[in-house]
């Protein structure tokens, strides 16, 4: 019995997964016609190994996202709405890129260097000083 | 600090040395942070812009914690359109560990809610045109200096020339007034990288065909050629001689089945760029699809003649249009 219906299934499967990673490869436009977004990449001046790069930082990306706390339910729409620059630069140098968050992670030392250069209109970490 | 009981001949030193300690400080301040001047407003731009300028219309959304990337993101996007709530967007953009929202993705999510983000150019004459146009504009700041960084992000709503000041929303604080110095020197610790997020079919004022090609391509990666129509169309008539907006043209109006407009914007395409082989191809594809074999065959020769990444497609087309049609 379990074998008749895994027969029946397997080749079900392997057509919805095969089928399901063909919009990955194919081009949108449907019809063979040049997308868009190859043509620009063609482009581009770039060796193949930055474009396979490119490929692989997603998934790079997925794995650093959950490090850094990410809902994993939300990994995988926040890494379709990267682009691929957007992608490769967040695998290479994501501890590195700035994140806006208005915190101070300064000593007391520093309060007051940063008070001087508020005052000197430097900088404008304090909003009193305005 | 003022009066001591003690008074040594020794503090008399000190007391001498503490100008001159003040005055090294505060020149290495100087040599840390870059010597902030009033930045400078190209003549160009003053004659086209407004004296004064503020959005009134830009809803304000005060951060809580460090949220100041989902809150600049609401701002943005509600003015777009969009009915974008902080505490939606912060699952989408911000980075728990982190503690913030870098910058990838701060644009990212704008494409997440239909809307294209711009880059703008890092200058100020570039943040004033965006804000005269209407536009309001995203800033990433440095507030601190570059050795204890304070990132921020914020939107800038306005700006008086007179007064010399930028107004933004930023922080808890709506319609924050900074002197353009001050700014300057906060803008310029990011590179001054700022973002307009608009609607398709909204174009920056100071659009470029090069990167707004690249920032709706990108989006249109995202959202689908249908989502993107606008924004090509709106493209190709701001720069009608860009051979690869009308080509990027024809491939949107192509998707959503439109040929004759598609054919259309190709042959735009190859007229102002004769060497753009994708065009020439595309277009060859589609006068094939609509029967037109002699249009076919004449564009996709031209394809296969020029060398590069579309040649061995372009030849293999035309070898089976050729077989089709002659056997």
């Amino acid at each position: 019995m379990m074998k008749t219906i895994c027969r029946y299934l397997s080749p079900l499967l392997i057509a919805a997964l095969v089928l399901g990673s063909l919009p990955a490869m194919a081009a949108p436009a449907g019809s063979g016609l040049v997308s868009t977004q190859d043509a620009l990449s063609a482009e581009q001046v770039r060796s193949d190994r930055e474009r396979i790069h490119e490929v692989l930082a997603r998934d790079d990306i997925r794995d650093q996202l959950v490090a850094q706390g990410v809902d994993p339910a939300e990994v995988e729409a926040r890494v379709a709405a990267l682009s691929d620059a957007e992608a490769a630069q967040m695998a290479d140098q994501l501890d590195q890129l700035p994140a806006g968050a208005s915190v101070v992670g300064a000593l007391f030392a520093v309060f007051v260097i940063l008070l001087v250069t508020d005052i000197l209109g430097l900088t404008n970490v304090y909003p009193f000083t305005r | 600090m003022t009066s001591s009981p003690l008074r040594h001949p020794a503090r008399r030193g000190l007391r001498n040395a503490r100008p001159a300690g003040v005055l090294a400080l505060a020149l290495s301040l100087l040599l840390m942070a870059g010597c902030a001047a009033t930045p400078q407003i190209d003549e160009a731009t003053l004659a086209s812009v407004p004296r004064q300028a503020l959005l009134d219309d830009v809803p304000f959304h005060g951060q809580r914690d460090y949220q100041c990337g989902p809150a600049s993101l609401a701002m943005a996007l509600e003015h777009a359109g969009v009915d974008a709530e902080v505490d939606a967007l912060i699952p989408q953009v911000f980075l728990p560990d982190r503690e913030g929202s870098v910058q990838p993705e701060m644009l990212a999510t704008v494409r997440r809610h239909a809307r294209i983000p711009f880059r703008i150019e890092g200058d100020m004459d570039a943040l004033l045109t965006e804000i005269a146009a209407g536009h309001p504009v995203v800033v990433m700041q440095n507030l601190s200096l570059p050795a204890w960084p304070l990132w921020h992000y914020a939107v800038a709503i306005g700006y008086d020339l007179d007064a010399e000041e930028m107004i933004l929303h930023s922080g808890e604080e709506p319609r924050r007034r900074e002197s353009f110095r001050a700014f300057d020197a906060t803008w310029a610790r990011s590179d001054r990288w700022a973002f307009v997020a608009l609607p398709a079919g909204e174009l920056p004022a100071g659009a470029r065909p090069g990167p707004a090609t690249e920032a709706i391509s990108d989006f249109e990666r995202v959202q689908g050629p249908a989502a993107a129509l606008p924004a090509w169309e709106a493209l190709a008539e701001r720069f009608p001689d860009a051979g690869m907006v009308h080509f990027a043209l024809g491939n949107a109006r192509h998707a959503a089945g439109d040929e004759a407009a598609a054919i259309d914007a190709f042959e735009r395409a190859v007229a102002r760029q004769p060497d753009l082989a994708a065009a020439w191809l595309n277009l060859g594809l589609a006068q094939e699809a609509r029967g037109r074999s002699d249009a076919a065959a004449q564009a996709l020769r031209r394809a296969a003649a020029l060398s590069g990444r579309w040649q061995a497609q372009a030849e293999a087309a035309l070898e089976s249009l050729e077989e089709r049609h002659d056997p």
